[in-house]
């Protein structure tokens, strides 16, 4: 134990003398730093975006009172009013953005049909989408194995090819001591930076101090020990250090960029979706087909899903807001197949991305991070969901206006029901990440120990 | 001198069985891209078409109609693939595919493939412009991180340069024996684009602006690697060790790759926050209602216009009218919101623009951030060529909700009770989209292409001469 200690010390002096590394050291703090400053910034600034939504909408009503002075017709505000569904973010959305930057966290909504509304985009600039995030999860899941590369690359081989290894093996040291030092102190090193940087990110991001915390830092842990694990096995093969490095890189590359991008294109070529372009197409078709169609058609379909309103009065007029409301209604109905497939198809996809990450440790800290922020697409799925709950929630709101003709007052704009929805946290695809993440830091670590029973080469 | 130089080099990593595998399996990864690519574009491509096909029948199908319905009924534009985005994807994955065109408002493009994908799509896509750009150039360092140090180590330097050699020619002749290796792994690649070009060509423009795009994509991406070569070779001549050339190559190419693209992107993005989509509707609507001034409201706008019509007619009511007042009313309505949101859609365009400055400079820093925009921008998928789609489709909708305006206006008063026939929207075009030509997309890739000669210019003209300055 007391040799284990003398070499661990031994490794720190190296590692203080060794100025490329205290630096390289330096950079992934500064980065980390700026990395959740960035993704805390971000969200702060849809924050903001989020709270004045609300005065964008009062501004709106104040508009159309103004337009119709006295008791209106609800179809008329039906028509022109918007509302907004919203999108809150998760604290831990700052650490993990994930795909909040393409998918939109507000929707404008009008009692028309909500099909044609549901997919609008927010403005984004897509050289910016493209780059990408510069959060704590970009920092950690692309950097930090870097990081672990630069401090392994020579573990061993540089005491070989200076020729010190000779002479320290003729001390009293086994050669697994010597090793078991060297990692524990690297390891030391990467889990202290990782861990020291996710807990100072969470801290930052203010988030509450649950069991996602812990889901958190043993999800990073055990990525930055497969890591060390991938650097012991190479160091295990007792190459030089060159041909480590580019082993090293190569199996960076190969997690991180061949074996994600080749699953984008399995995963999008297993599981199409075509439905968005036929849903938007199919929903017009059939609004607009309401104009041709008889009222009474129209109106004994509507009928058949709301039977309350089936004892008021027929429609007689050449126009009545109702029987406008009630083809905007059967156009959302007509598509609602190609809408539930559409959504299935996208559930499908991610949950077969996911099942995927372990064939990439990257894959499943990145999968996982981003279900536990609750940015992923099934968070933006669910807010789809929340949104369509929310319009239904108008449409029973205005109704009763519409189908009693009674005339909407200044008094019901705050009335109108409002909406929230925070982001779920996916705890569950968070463990199976973890999993994924166990599986291979056991598969690395059973090799590196196979391998290290090989005796160690002094030159 | 040079040549033979060259050829030693060249015959060296020939048998350098590692390069032969690395060089086998970048290669193959080229030809796989180019393939996959080619047929996920032409799957994208025929997707849209035939939605667009299908919209377009559905609007000169459509029943006899009064026009505003029809205008309301509107269209759709859906944006066909680029001609070469099957070699840079660039931001296809991050532009919508579909916008609705209808009266009184411009709608979002919708559909982006980066809605509809996982976080898997955020790791990038295997595209052949992901290779050349980045593993390439890893394959390149590789290759040429030990070009002096490992002569260096072996002490065969002193002796090639007893010779009669100058550092200067032993340098030019490694650059073009690594270009040669350089080109085998490539070239296969851009000539099964080529024939791939050629087989499938009357697809969208014309194959021999294709051909042009092509040719200036090949040689953006020589020039690169004539930058990336050139670089290594010169850091390895500044080196004693190979190890320590190769970490400091690495490093570079991380930064330069990884790091920076990154980093500017968000930076340029903090430093210029651009309006959110409701901030921005809402200002487009307030300009439109209360006038550009916010003293020329809508209702005085169209009071005015019906006064102005009853003195050109010398009428006293409106039912004596020969034109549609409603008609007139709508189409002046539109000209006036479509111009408030032009203002604002050319500011939010300026904006990004200027968000992307950053990163274009940073081409000056990175050889990386110049072949980037290049390379999409010659494919035809960066961000000018989408705002391009963007505004043709929005000039489509403008003339055909004013066509569909005039037609209003022309039927008169009581408009509204009546309806023309079938016939009229089958006079209507439909919307085709007609993609730049090279000499646009050159205008406005002045930035990169500019940078990256300069890199090319720097590294073979004011590097190599220090060569000949360096103390061995």
């Amino acid at each position: 134990m007391r040799t284990f200690s003398v070499l661990f010390y031994y490794e720190w002096r190296h590692f203080r003398a060794a100025r490329g590394l205290v630096l390289l050291t330096g950079l992934l703090l500064l980065v980390g730093g700026y990395g959740i400053y960035y993704g805390t910034t971000e969200i702060g600034r849809q924050r903001r975006h989020l709270a004045e939504l609300p005065a964008l909408a009062r501004r709106h009503a104040a508009e159309l009172q103004a337009k119709f002075p006295g008791p209106a017709d609800a179809g008329e505000i039906g028509y022109y009013h918007h509302t907004f569904a919203v999108h809150r973010p998760t604290p831990w959305a700052g650490l993990a953005l994930g795909q909040r930057d393409v998918h939109p966290y507000y929707l404008q909504l009008r009692l028309l049909g909500l099909q044609g509304q549901l997919y609008a985009t927010e403005n984004v600039n897509p050289t910016k989408a493209l780059s990408g995030n510069f959060d704590l999860a970009f920092v950690l899941v692309y950097l930090l194995p870097l990081y672990v590369i630069a401090l392994c690359f020579n573990l061993l081989s540089e005491e070989r090819e200076q020729g010190i290894l000779p002479l320290l093996l003729a001390q009293p040291v086994r050669a697994g001591q010597l090793v078991a030092a060297k990692l524990a102190f690297r390891g030391a090193l990467v889990l202290g930076l990782a861990l020291g940087l996710s807990a100072a990110g969470l801290a930052w991001a203010r988030v509450p101090l649950d069991g996602r915390v812990a889901l958190w830092l043993a999800l990073v842990g055990l990525y930055g020990g497969f890591w060390l694990g991938v650097g012991l096995l190479v160091a295990a093969w007792q190459r030089s250090s060159s041909f480590n490095a580019v082993v090293l890189l190569g199996a960076w590359l190969l997690l991180l960029v061949l074996v994600p991008g080749l699953l984008n294109v399995y995963v999008a070529a297993a599981r199409p979706v075509p439905q968005g372009l036929a849903l938007t197409v199919q929903q017009r078709e059939a609004i607009h087909g309401g104009w041709d169609r008889p009222k009474s058609e129209t109106m004994a379909r509507f009928y058949a899903a709301y039977p309350q309103w089936r004892d008021t009065a027929a429609i007689r007029e050449r126009f009545a807001w109702r029987w406008y409301y009630a083809f905007q209604y059967l156009g959302d109905q007509s598509a609602a197949p190609l809408a539930g497939a559409y959504a299935g198809g996208l559930r499908q996809r991610h949950a077969l991305g996911a099942g995927l990450g372990w064939l990439s440790p990257a894959v499943a800290l990145q999968t996982s991070l981003h279900a536990l922020a609750g940015t992923d697409l099934p968070a933006h799925l669910a807010f789809q969901h929340s949104a369509t709950r929310y319009h239904d929630a108008l449409r029973a709101f205005y109704y009763p206006f519409l189908f009693r003709q009674v005339p909407f007052t200044h008094a019901d704009y705050a009335r109108l029901p409002r909406h929230t929805f925070t982001s779920p946290t996916d705890t569950g695809g968070a463990r199976a990440g973890l999993w994924q993440l166990l599986l291979g830091v056991g598969a690395v670590g059973a090799a590196g120990g196979l391998a290290l029973r090989r005796p160690i080469r002094p030159r | 001198m040079v040549t033979s130089i060259a050829q030693k080099e060249f015959v060296s990593i020939r048998r350098d069985r590692r390069f032969v595998v690395l060089g086998a399996l970048v290669l193959a990864l080229l030809l796989a891209a180019t393939l996959v690519g080619r047929r996920a574009a032409a799957a994208a491509q025929q997707a849209r078409a035939a939605a667009q096909h299908m919209v377009n029948e559905q609007f000169r199908h459509q029943p006899g109609r009064h026009p505003h319905r029809v205008a309301h009924y509107g269209s759709f534009a859906f944006r066909p693939v680029a001609g070469l985005g099957f070699l840079d994807a660039g931001l296809n994955a991050y532009t919508g595919t579909a916008v609705y065109l209808e009266a009184h408002q411009q709608n979002s493009v919708n559909f982006s493939p980066a809605q509809q994908a996982g976080a898997l799509l955020r790791f990038g896509e295997l595209t052949v412009a992901f290779v050349l750009q980045t593993l390439v150039p890893l394959l390149l360092i590789f290759l040429c991180f030990g070009a002096f140090t490992e002569e260096r180590e072996a002490g065969t330097l002193p002796l090639l340069l007893s010779q009669g050699v100058t550092m200067r020619q032993l340098a030019w002749g490694k650059i073009v024996g690594y270009g040669r290796a350089a080109a085998l792994v490539v070239g296969p690649a851009l000539a099964l684009a080529a024939w791939l070009l050629a087989a499938g060509a009357g697809a969208g423009a014309g194959p021999l602006a294709l051909a042009g795009r092509l040719a200036m994509f090949a040689l953006s991406y020589a020039v690169y690697f004539f930058v990336v070569i050139a670089g290594a070779v010169l850091v390895s001549a500044g080196q004693r060790h190979s190890r320590t050339a190769l970490v400091l190559l690495l490093g570079a190419w991380m930064v330069g790759c990884l790091v920076l693209p990154k980093a500017t992107a968000n930076l340029g993005a903090a430093l210029h926050p651009g309006p959110t989509k409701a901030q921005l509707d809402a200002a487009v609507h307030e300009q439109a209602q209360h006038g550009l001034n916010g003293h020329d409201p809508q209702d005085r706008r169209a009071a005015a216009l019906k006064d102005s019509l009853l003195r050109r007619y010398g009428v006293a009511t409106e039912k004596e009218l020969p034109v549609s007042v409603a008609g007139l009313t709508m189409a002046a309505g539109e000209a006036y919101s479509s111009r408030v949101y032009q203002r604002h859609f050319a500011a939010l365009t300026r904006t990004y623009e200027r968000q992307n400055a950053l990163s274009a400079w940073a081409g000056l820093l990175n050889p990386y951030q110049a072949i980037r925009p290049l390379s999409m921008g010659l494919a035809g998928s960066d961000f000018a060529h989408y705002v391009h789609f963007q505004q043709a489709a929005e000039a489509y909708r403008y003339q055909l909700v004013q066509r569909l305006n005039a037609l209003q206006a022309g039927m008169g008063y009581g408009d509204k009770e009546r309806r023309l026939g079938a016939a009229t929207w089958r006079a209507i075009p439909p919307f085709a989209y007609q993609a730049p030509g090279l000499g646009w997309a050159l205008g406005h890739l002045l930035g990169p292409a500019l940078a990256l000669l300069l890199w090319a210019g720097a590294l073979g003209w004011l590097g190599l001469r220090r060569l000949d300055k360096m103390k061995m």
